[in-house]
């Protein structure tokens, strides 16, 4: 709920401070964004509610006896809810970030920065130091004439305060942070009982701080100087996407009146210049000056005006969610080819990402060349390789492997037992000598190929390649 | 040159480099397990990785400061 001054005098007073303030936020001076209710706003608030509580939740829940999503970087292991991944399936992390980008291309071509106005980290994080500032600072009005007052008493207890609960609140994301990479159950104990060790404790006040800084100091200037997403996001728009936009047609020439005044008898348009669009704007910018790179599409603006057209008893929408071509008198076409071809890509790739990771074989072998030596000469005049075979075994199940080796005529691979167990979610390495004839080497480097099965199961099997050196005598 | 803030030169140089830091730390550990490579040492597994990510964090700061620093217009050396 906005109040709205509808005298004259008030609201050039308001449009010169709204100025005033565009100034002096180019000079990197504090934002006080006004407190605005709304649809948006209830979807943004939606937005922090749920990204946060997932934040701080996920940490906590427990799967199968263990931590359900655990990013365990000394073993190497990446559990995601009932899936394992290890160092080997990087190539699934690349498809995510792939499929992450063509999302945001997607969304943002559709429906303009929706990203950055309900679910961008900072913004909600933002959102949540923004809640707490008004909680203890009180209103727009009031945090800037605190800003303002000589240092008092009250005015250090009320900032200390504010930042107390910043800072405490900052920590607490720190320790769930780092309980995305050590237990947190364990973490969350060891934080309280200062037993956490120098890198986990570093972690928590090195988020922890970040936090406070991002959300607390730096807030737009992240979106303004931080995000290359902002930068580029003209090569995603086009001119049906969906943007916060003022409709100039409708609110031009934009005066002050009295809400009694016929306004097509004065002349004037919608806008009766209020500059609550611009108070409500967490990153300080006038709308109505059209589509800015600060915008981060948050709609607050458009929460705000809708308020005060209600008020004077005007159609809502002067600011309202809109594409160029609707605003130039057109109309918006959602299918089209840049839709068409981003959505096609997106549902390729992660079709394709389900598919491989269905596909995902349980077992795997990496084959390294002995380095300290090129090939030896055995005792019965054989041509010796020694190779390190790192058996893995990401299945839930033990397994029996067994290895053989090929490509060369005549190969005898020489290990010390038939079958190796490897026990489930364990690496085994494996020394292994293979020997063959010097005639049967047509040149000095020579591709082999070692197969690994698991026992008992024949779909179990994966083949690697290698190198098999030999001497140049021919 | 001068017209830009001090915030944003900072970002300009922190930021960049802490994006790469943190890709070439997943990339480097990916190919590599740092427990394997500092196996002399006797630093747990956690810290290793802290380490090589400051580590890269630090190099691509020293180079994005470079770069600042080289952004300089040659004109305004001899004033």
């Amino acid at each position: 709920m906005v109040e709205i001054k509808t005298s004259e005098s008030k609201a050039s007073e308001d449009k010169k401070d709204a100025d005033a303030e565009r100034l002096i936020s180019a000079k990197l001076k504090k934002i006080y964004p006004r407190e605005v209710h709304g649809l948006f706003a209830a979807f943004r608030t939606a937005g922090v509610a749920i990204l946060l509580g997932l934040y701080y939740i996920v940490p906590w829940l427990q799967l199968d006896g263990r931590q359900a999503v655990l990013f365990d970087l000394p073993e190497r292991k990446f559990y995601i809810l009932n899936m394992v991944f290890w160092p080997q399936d990087f190539i699934y992390l690349t498809l995510f970030l792939i499929i992450a980008a063509l999302g945001l291309f997607f969304v943002t071509t559709l429906a303009g920065r929706v990203w950055c106005g309900y679910a961008c980290p900072q913004t909600v994080w933002t959102e949540a130091f923004l809640w707490i500032e008004r909680k203890v600072e009180g209103s727009r009005q009031q945090q800037m004439k605190l800003d303002k007052a000589a240092s008092s008493f009250r005015k250090i207890r009320i900032k200390a305060t504010k930042h107390f609960i910043w800072i405490s609140f900052s920590i607490y994301t720190g320790v769930t942070f780092v309980g995305y990479f050590s237990p947190m159950r364990e973490l969350a104990f060891n934080f309280i009982t200062f037993n956490n060790g120098p890198t986990e404790t570093f972690w928590i006040f090195f988020y922890g701080l970040a936090t406070y800084g991002n959300a607390g100091w730096l807030r737009e200037q992240v979106c303004l100087h931080m995000c290359p997403y902002a930068r580029f996001q003209s090569v995603m728009f086009d001119q049906d996407t969906m943007m916060v936009a003022f409709d100039e047609s409708r609110g031009l020439p934009k005066g002050p009146r009295k809400k009694t005044l016929d306004k097509s008898a004065a002349g004037l348009g919608d806008c009766i210049d209020c500059t609550i669009c611009v108070q409500v704007c967490p990153t300080g910018i006038d709308i109505r000056d059209g589509l800015q790179y600060e915008c981060i599409g948050c709609a607050a603006c458009i929460d705000a005006c809708d308020d005060v057209m209600d008020k004077m008893g005007y159609d809502r929408g002067l600011i309202r969610y809109s594409t160029e071509n609707i605003l130039m008198g057109g109309h918006t076409h959602i299918m089209r080819p840049r839709m068409v071809v981003y959505g096609l890509i997106l549902i390729a790739s992660i079709a394709g990402a389900f598919y491989s990771i269905s596909q995902r074989l349980p077992i795997g072998m990496d084959v390294i060349r002995d380095r300290n030596s090129l090939y030896r000469e055995t005792t019965e005049g054989l041509i010796e390789n020694v190779y390190i075979i790192k058996l893995l075994n990401m299945d839930k199940q033990d397994h029996y492997y067994t290895l053989s080796v090929e490509g060369i005529p005549d190969l005898i691979l020489k290990k010390d037992t038939a079958e190796v167990v490897v026990k489930s979610g364990e690496v085994v390495e494996l020394p292994v000598r293979v020997q063959v004839d010097a005639y049967n080497l047509k040149q000095r480097s020579n591709e082999i190929l070692f197969t690994l099965n698991a026992v008992g199961f024949d779909d179990l099997m994966v083949v690697e390649e290698a190198r098999f050196l030999g001497p140049t005598f021919r | 040159m001068d017209s830009i803030p001090p915030v944003q030169r900072i970002i300009a140089i922190v930021w960049p480099s802490f994006i790469t830091a943190g890709v070439a730390t997943v990339l480097f550990t990916v190919a590599f397990d740092p427990a394997d490579l500092f196996i002399d040492y006797d630093i747990g597994s956690l810290s290793l990785y802290t380490i090589c990510f400051f580590l890269f964090w630090s190099l691509g700061a020293i180079s994005s400061a470079a770069t600042s620093y080289f952004l300089k217009p040659n004109k305004t050396i001899n004033r």
